[in-house]
């Protein structure tokens, strides 16, 4: 008898586990009480910052709207790509999505992006900067619009400069002349340095950055020929490994063990005199160093007229493949696009948008030294230079870095590092 | 073109329709079945909740892999059979393979016997009959118990070159400190280093088995006038063996697995300073998840199934060269 109970104990646990797995998974409900339909928005906007910012735009947007609700989502940085790759994967996936600005070819030709070209024309391109404009492309169709962007400025100590005999209102413009003014700078007690006046891979730049300035703006893979392996390239190389000598590695490690803490930035404590960042960079000097009295500038060109070029970066708003209201989920974006929701981004966050009219009505809601670093970087973004990922090199980075790294660790000459990682870049080639 | 989910779901769908079949068709029949085989059809049915897990959430997708890695799968477009094209890349053009191979092999090589070794030691050491024995046991277990990614944050404060911990006590003694997470000689050391300090788990093990062993065994030794090294080489060693067994083969697996560390801990996640800490698992997530190549990523990852397989079974087959269990030669 017993025997028999348990049985049919074991039949009922099993009918009710089956039952347990084969509930529906429900979709989350696509539409509020009031029948609006619901767009799903995921960013990974979730700081005490940035998270209003973004609420307060979706805010106004769905109190203009009487059938669609706008819902926001946060995940945390790094899990939203992997979440969205595995819900495009699943056919169930959020209706817009912020994503990197360099990758979008790549999910273009891996389908997990919505063709947007035909909700866009000519003129709503135009509305964009044509540097970022020109990675939401892939083999002549749109997947997705340029959000916000970045760029890299030379900020300078005033201060230091008037101490050096260096006139304050004039930056270096050449490299030839960072390097001249970046003597003078220095600032030694003994062999210990009190100040540096310049160091190439401080602050938000790297080798990559100052290879591609060299090589009047030319990245690693343009029109799908490899130029990594180029005289400019070595020439750059070169150049970084004659500070670092000239330095000498403990005076470069030093310093850059106190790079931790914003408070602890070391041009804002005034122990290196010039520094290129990108231009929000500016907000930590206007919390932190009051007392700072700096200009800014942008990058020094390698030679009088090669281009004063400088990194970029930025994130997109796009569709996830498969998303269910793409129409609804184009006007959201067309609104996180236009001039009102980006102004008040880029003026909120001191962040660059891509949005021209929404930079330059930015400009006017700012003033003071606010006013004047915005400006630089609008201007510079004529000199930016993206670095979108090609479809046939998807991890060309990670194959280029380590030779990179190689040269300025001094365990290969620039000129093998570079012709190595060519060769083993267009080794993996993907048709 | 068909997601991985949609086919687990339809996998836990068949088992589902089979299952109730079976079920109806079972209940019926009962009164037909002999008591051992009502038995039998009880127990399955018990631990058919695991069984269906196993088929639909371990067995499924594993074999599912297996068949990605002969094809282009991207996870959201394709999945076109391409053979063994996968297999050839992996050893005839992607550098990046061989160095995150020679990285993990490296690793493996040194983590193993230095974990094993230092635990070891100190279970010895706690293991005397002294005042205040508890107070050091917890102190050294502690370690064990912080986990995951605030220790590696931890790690990479300690091992800063100019400011860190490490580096000033060994100022203290005259030595200038390596620069640890940034010299791509030092990398993979600071990682052992790092290693090194939770060796407690380990040591809770071989703890646990030294107390067991019975004190008539030392004292019969110490009669003899056997020295302390003589008792542990000849007493312990082989009392323990089946947990250094046991240790060994778990921590091997575990090694050649070793992914948050360089995951975390590197800029990016991009495998450190000369991709030094580019490890075998944290290629073949950059591949699955960075350019979507889960075809080559799925490649990979059987590869590495074979390798720690073919390891596992070399080490059953010494283990029992040198591994005593006690009450007995059953093998």
């Amino acid at each position: 008898m017993k025997r028999g109970l348990a049985f049919i104990i074991a039949v009922f646990m099993l009918i009710g586990l089956l039952a347990g797995c084969s509930g529906e998974n429900k979709a989350e409900a696509d539409k509020t009480k009031d029948g609006k339909i619901v767009v799903d928005f995921w960013t990974f906007w979730g700081s005490e910052t940035r998270r209003p910012i973004i609420e307060k735009i979706i805010d106004d947007y769905n109190s203009s709207q009487d059938k669609v609700f706008v819902k926001h989502t946060f995940l945390p940085w790094g899990d939203i790509w992997t979440k969205n790759l595995a819900s495009v994967a699943a056919g169930n996936p959020a209706d817009v999505i912020v994503n990197d600005i360099n990758t979008v070819a790549q999910r273009a030709e891996n389908k997990q992006v919505e063709d947007l070209s035909q909700y866009i024309d000519d003129s709503f391109k135009q509305k964009f900067h044509p540097h970022l404009w020109d990675t939401v492309e892939y083999d002549g169709k749109s997947y997705a619009v340029p959000f916000n962007t970045d760029t890299r400025l030379l900020f300078y100590n005033k201060t230091a400069f008037k101490e050096a005999g260096l006139d304050p209102e004039k930056p270096p413009a050449t490299w030839a002349e960072l390097e001249e003014y970046a003597k003078k700078l220095d600032v030694k007690n003994g062999d210990n340095y009190e100040r540096v006046g310049f160091y190439p891979l401080w602050g938000s730049v790297g080798a990559s950055s100052w290879m591609t300035n060299a090589d009047s703006g030319k990245g690693f893979i343009e029109d799908g020929e490899l130029t990594i392996n180029t005289p400019k390239k070595v020439e750059a190389l070169n150049w970084i490994l004659d500070w670092k000598e000239r330095l000498g590695e403990n005076t470069v490690q030093a310093f850059q063990a106190e790079f931790g803490s914003e408070q602890a930035n070391p041009f804002i404590a005034e122990k290196v005199a010039m520094w290129v960042d990108v231009g929000t960079f500016y907000t930590q000097l206007r919390d932190y160093g009051q007392d700072v009295d700096f200009g800014v500038a942008p990058i020094p060109a390698n030679e009088e007229g090669s281009g004063n070029w400088a990194e970029g970066g930025g994130f997109v708003v796009e569709i996830p493949k498969g998303a269910k209201h793409p129409e609804e989920a184009m006007d959201f974006i067309k609104y996180l696009t236009d001039v009102e929701a980006q102004k008040y981004w880029s003026v909120k966050n001191y962040d660059n948008v891509a949005n021209i009219e929404a930079a330059e009505a930015a400009l006017n809601e700012l003033e003071g030294p606010d006013k004047m670093v915005y400006e630089a970087t609008v201007k510079n973004l004529k000199q930016t230079k993206m670095f979108p990922v090609p479809v046939e090199y998807p991890d060309y980075h990670s194959r280029l870095n380590p030779h990179i790294d190689n040269a300025l660790l001094g365990k290969t000459s620039p000129e093998e590092a570079l012709e190595e990682a060519e060769e083993d870049i267009a080794k993996m080639k993907k048709e | 073109m068909k997601s991985s989910d949609t086919t687990l779901a339809h996998t836990k769908g068949g088992s589902k329709v089979m299952q109730e079949q079976k079920a109806a068709e079972t209940v019926g029949r009962t009164k037909g079945l002999s008591k051992k085989a009502k038995e039998n059809l009880a127990g399955y049915l018990f631990i058919s909740p695991w069984i269906i897990g196993f088929l639909g959430l371990t067995l499924g997708p594993l074999l599912f892999s297996l068949a990605a890695s002969f094809t282009d799968y991207n996870i959201t477009s394709k999945m076109n059979f391409i053979g063994l094209e996968n297999y050839k890349r992996m050893f005839t053009m992607d550098d990046l393979f061989r160095t995150s191979l020679f990285n993990t092999i490296y690793y493996v090589i040194f983590s193993v016997p230095l974990t094993t070794a230092g635990a070891i030691l100190l279970a010895v050491l706690l293991n005397q009959k002294i005042k205040g024995m508890k107070f050091f046991r917890t102190i050294y277990y502690l370690p064990a118990v912080l986990s995951g990614v605030a220790v590696y944050f931890l790690w990479m404060q300690l091992l800063s070159p100019s400011t860190g911990l490490v580096n000033t006590m060994l100022a203290w003694i005259g030595i200038d400190g390596p620069a640890w997470l940034f010299d791509p000689e030092w990398t993979k050391p600071a990682l052992l280093l790092m290693k090194m300090w939770s060796v407690g788990g380990g040591m809770l093990l071989y703890l646990a088995i030294m107390q067991g062993v019975s004190a008539q065994m030392y004292e019969a030794a110490d009669i003899e006038g056997a020295s302390p090294w003589q008792k542990f080489y000849h007493i312990t060693l082989p009392m323990i063996s089946p947990i250094i067994f046991f240790d060994v083969i778990t921590s091997t697996i575990g090694a050649f697995q070793i992914f948050q560390e360089a995951y975390v801990m590197t800029e990016n996640g991009s495998g450190g300073p000369g991709n030094s800490l580019l490890f075998y698992n944290l290629h073949m997530w950059n591949n699955a998840f960075e350019v979507f190549d889960m075809g080559y990523a799925s490649a990979m990852a059987w590869l590495l199934f074979i390798i720690v397989m073919i390891l596992t079974t070399v080490n059953m087959k010494l283990g029992k060269r040198w591994v005593h269990y006690e009450g007995g030669d059953s093998k």
